[in-house]
């Protein structure tokens, strides 16, 4: 039982959880390790066939996270009505504990990007995604999270910085946030900001999940730009700003995800312990 | 410029139609739009391309890595992504191959993508229970002609001229291995899902024709006719009762439906 109050966006257990892979599906349904949560991403599972079907049998035992990334709450054109119904179906099926999406767009005259690409921060995106955000919640019958993005580049015409436009956001549509702390890493780094300034400009928003990644250096030129990849493990740098947003924010679900160059399950479980020994630490300092 | 638009020009960006979406954006102190508007340019084609990779493993080790790379990336020119799922990225590739030079001169490509593909669609395809060769005990034998089959929603059988049931789990198990590149065979792949098990069966041109014309609704009655104009009149009935017990066992049928006592004119 949860003794810290989450928003109603989220009804995950405050403690760490980790991404579930397709490569560890048949070890965790077989050996059922010890974690609370699991987090999978929702497009993989919307077929008919052997996932959903794991997902089911799964979630007796774990708190299940559907994690979108594929509806693009960016686009201009709306969302994919047949894609935002099977999407509803999910949610039906597995009764998850958090449902969530990214804050970008990824497709654009029937073009899928597979990626998730920046919006830019200003009234006309603001009232495009609101809708959107509103339009998904509606058809699941519930809150959901919107995680802020890695982003490389800004939109000249944005005329108001993330966490304002995030705010503005969950004022708007009631969402709340899925706050990824490698991509606020990731994106003061490379735009040249300062991450802690951005934590507390978030830090009052309704936040319902983090998120802690890897990333990697890549060398342009002279010099390195971070890319998000989630392939290694959690940097020494997001775990010291991972404990800044928990004595910010409070204590909050937390999952490890690693995408890229899957390592083996123990070594997930292991990076999911340090969330668990910091989230434990929050927990005394807030009682 | 508005949302639209913007989203517009950025996609000609990464498609590299135009560079108009550089002067809606900007770079940071350090790098200008053009070097960060190059890291969602890259990421978009090897994204895509490590996605196909990943659903054609059988393939990308055939072609050696490289060419793969190269082979992936003109797909996704010729047909993007048109799908909220990156599963879905490769579904055109078989045809893809079947169509372009010079892939369509090496048919082990084609086949290959195919066989990839098919076992990789029996997995996402949605689940139902298999009929048995029990079903069959109650059909008096009267209606054994009337017999028509709803196969397994997961069953996919395509034909192929290069022996790739046989090399794809060697390959898979050693990209190196010698393959003889000359060999040709004509049977066709039957793949299909048990439960979470996906399971597949090289068939003879025979039978892949008696399971295309009880796929399109026609009856064991007509199925004997059309085996026995193919395999003769003597061999006929032991031969469509063996393809017809096969499917059975395998757990390719999901429903056996027969003509009932006063059903028939």
């Amino acid at each position: 039982m949860n003794s810290v109050a989450l928003p109603s966006c989220s009804h995950l257990p405050v403690a760490s959880g980790i991404g579930l892979r397709a490569a560890h599906h048949e070890r965790v349904a077989t050996e059922r390790p010890g974690i609370a949560w699991l987090e999978v991403h929702t497009e993989n599972f919307l077929g008919g066939g052997a996932t959903p079907a794991l997902l089911e049998s799964l979630r007796g035992e774990y708190a299940i996270s559907l994690h979108g990334v594929g509806l693009s709450l960016g686009s201009a054109e709306g969302l994919d009505q047949d894609h935002l119904s099977r999407i509803a179906a999910l949610v039906r099926r597995v009764e998850p504990a958090a449902v969530s999406d990214h804050l970008s767009w990824s497709v654009t005259g029937g073009v899928y990007f597979n990626d998730l690409l920046p919006v830019p921060y200003d009234e006309e995106a603001l009232a495009a995604i609101a809708r959107n955000v509103m339009r998904f919640q509606e058809a699941i019958g519930r809150e959901v999270m919107v995680e802020n993005p890695s982003t490389y580049l800004r939109h000249a015409q944005s005329d108001r910085a993330e966490p304002q436009f995030l705010a503005e956001l969950c004022q708007r549509s009631g969402c709340g946030l899925l706050l990824d702390v490698n991509n606020v890493f990731v994106s003061a780094e490379n735009h040249g900001d300062d991450a802690r300034a951005y934590l507390a400009a978030i830090a009052p928003l309704p936040i319902g999940e983090i998120h802690l990644s890897g990333h990697h250096l890549r060398q342009i030129g002279n010099r390195s730009i971070r890319i998000d990849d989630h392939g290694s493990p959690v940097s020494d740098q997001v775990w010291a700003l991972y404990e800044q947003a928990l004595a910010l924010i409070g204590p909050r679900p937390t999952l490890v995800e690693w995408d890229s160059a899957l390592p083996p399950l123990e070594t997930l479980l292991a990076e999911a312990d340090k969330a668990q020994t910091r989230l434990d630490h929050a927990m005394r300092s807030t009682a | 410029m508005d949302l639209s638009r913007i989203e517009h020009t950025f996609q000609d960006g990464l498609l590299g139609r135009s560079q108009d979406i550089l002067r809606q954006l900007r770079g940071n102190a350090r790098e200008s739009a053009e070097t960060m508007f190059a890291v969602y340019r890259n990421a978009y084609w090897s994204r895509l391309a490590e996605a196909l990779g990943n659903d054609f493993p059988a393939l990308k080790a055939l072609m050696g890595d490289q060419a793969f790379d190269r082979m992936a990336r003109a797909y996704i020119a010729r047909h993007p992504s048109q799908h909220p799922s990156i599963r879905w990225a490769g579904r055109n590739l078989p045809a893809f191959l079947a169509a372009e030079a010079p892939y369509r001169d090496e048919p082990w490509f084609t086949d290959m993508a195919r066989f990839d593909w098919g076992l990789a669609f029996a997995f996402d395809a949605a689940a139902a229970p298999a009929a048995g060769l029990a079903n069959l005990a109650g059909v008096p034998p009267e209606f054994w002609g009337s017999i028509r089959l709803r196969f397994h929603p997961t069953l996919d059988a395509f034909p192929v001229s290069t022996p790739v049931d046989e090399a794809r789990p060697r390959l898979l198990e050693n990209a190196a291995i010698a393959l003889d590149r000359q060999a040709r065979c004509a049977r066709a792949i039957m793949v299909w899902r048990v439960e979470h098990d996906v399971r597949f069966r090289a068939i003879d041109p025979l039978e892949h024709a008696a399971l295309e014309a009880m796929q399109a609704g026609a009856t064991f009655g007509a199925m004997c006719e059309l085996v026995a104009r193919q395999a003769g009149l003597d061999a006929a009935p032991a031969r469509a009762a063996q393809i017809l017990q096969g499917w059975l066992e395998w757990g390719a049928v999901a429903i056996v439906e027969h003509d009932e006592l006063g059903s028939a004119a």
